[in-house]
């Protein structure tokens, strides 16, 4: 598999570090119900059949977070930004 | 109680003695080390274009926006990631303090010149010794003078980038941290034995 990193072009997937999901967002440890949104934040994860946007940083590349999307049963990338310029 | 004196680090060269040195005339493949100045150059947010003027005015060196390497005179500017960049110069007053001063408020500057060993790779089959540790399309009308990657080779993080030629024969350098260069220099030596590599200062 290959990515398309916008800094360096298309890289081996050695070159990356995946990390998932990228809709998840750390709850705030200050809530009253941190424990519980916590427990949902790092366990209960979708495992969607199709397209879904993904956290990858380019450890060997730029040492850039990206934002890949890719199709989880094809592995068809549809596109990669980097994520510091992503809206999320 | 023992009585220590200030502690003195000398600089210790990364090729150890070589096992399968050819004289200059048969070989195809010639390395050295290097010892320029190294400082890495991290804008801070929104701060890129301050970054890119002030070093524009003090240096004449237009900043990268890609993985590529601009000269002038004995300063060089690596594209590094987006924000980021590592500044080479070869001579001159020491570099980091320098910059921090150039750069203030807009950019993090840290030394790296013992941070990283730069090995200096030319000769006709220099191609063919990188080829075998790094997956990157190094041809000559692909990768030509003035680009720049950060790669692995033989799975060891670089930063590789090619110079102008010199007598119409490539040439490359490789940036390693310091602690890994004895390992990359290992590769370099196996993967260069088949072509005969002589290791001269004059590379």
């Amino acid at each position: 598999m290959r990515i398309p990193c916008p800094y360096c072009g298309s890289r081996d997937l050695s070159e990356f570090v995946y990390h998932g999901d990228a809709a998840p967002k750390r709850p705030d440890p200050a809530a009253e119900n941190a424990s519980e949104l916590f427990y949902t934040y790092v366990y209960l994860r979708e495992n969607p059949a199709g397209p879904l946007r993904e956290l990858w940083y380019h450890a060997s590349g730029c040492r850039s977070w990206l934002i890949v999307t890719r199709d989880t049963r094809t592995h068809d990338i549809a596109g990669a930004v980097l994520a510091m310029e992503s809206a999320s | 109680m023992v009585e220590r004196g200030p502690l003195v680090l000398r600089p210790a060269s990364a090729i150890p003695e070589l096992c399968g040195s050819v004289e200059l005339s048969r070989a195809w493949v010639l390395a050295c080390e290097r010892h320029p100045q190294l400082a890495t150059v991290i804008a801070y947010k929104g701060r890129r274009a301050d970054v890119a003027a002030r070093l524009k005015d003090r240096y004449a060196l237009s900043l990268p926006d890609g993985p590529r390497r601009a000269t002038r005179g004995a300063s060089a500017l690596i594209g590094l990631g987006p924000r980021s960049w590592l500044f080479q110069r070869e001579t001159g007053p020491a570099l980091e303090p320098e910059l921090s001063e150039v750069l203030g408020d807009a950019a993090a500057v840290t030394n790296q010149s013992d941070g990283y060993v730069v090995f200096r790779l030319t000769g006709p089959r220099v191609r063919d010794v990188l080829a075998k540790g790094i997956s990157i399309d190094l041809h000559d009308r692909v990768f030509v003078p003035g680009c720049s990657v950060g790669t692995t080779c033989a799975h060891i993080g670089v930063i590789l980038w090619r110079l102008e030629d010199a007598n119409d024969v490539s040439v490359f350098e490789l940036a390693v941290f310091r602690s890994l260069a004895r390992s990359l220099w290992h590769f370099i030596e196996e993967s260069a034995a088949e072509f005969g590599l002589a290791v001269t200062p004059a590379c």
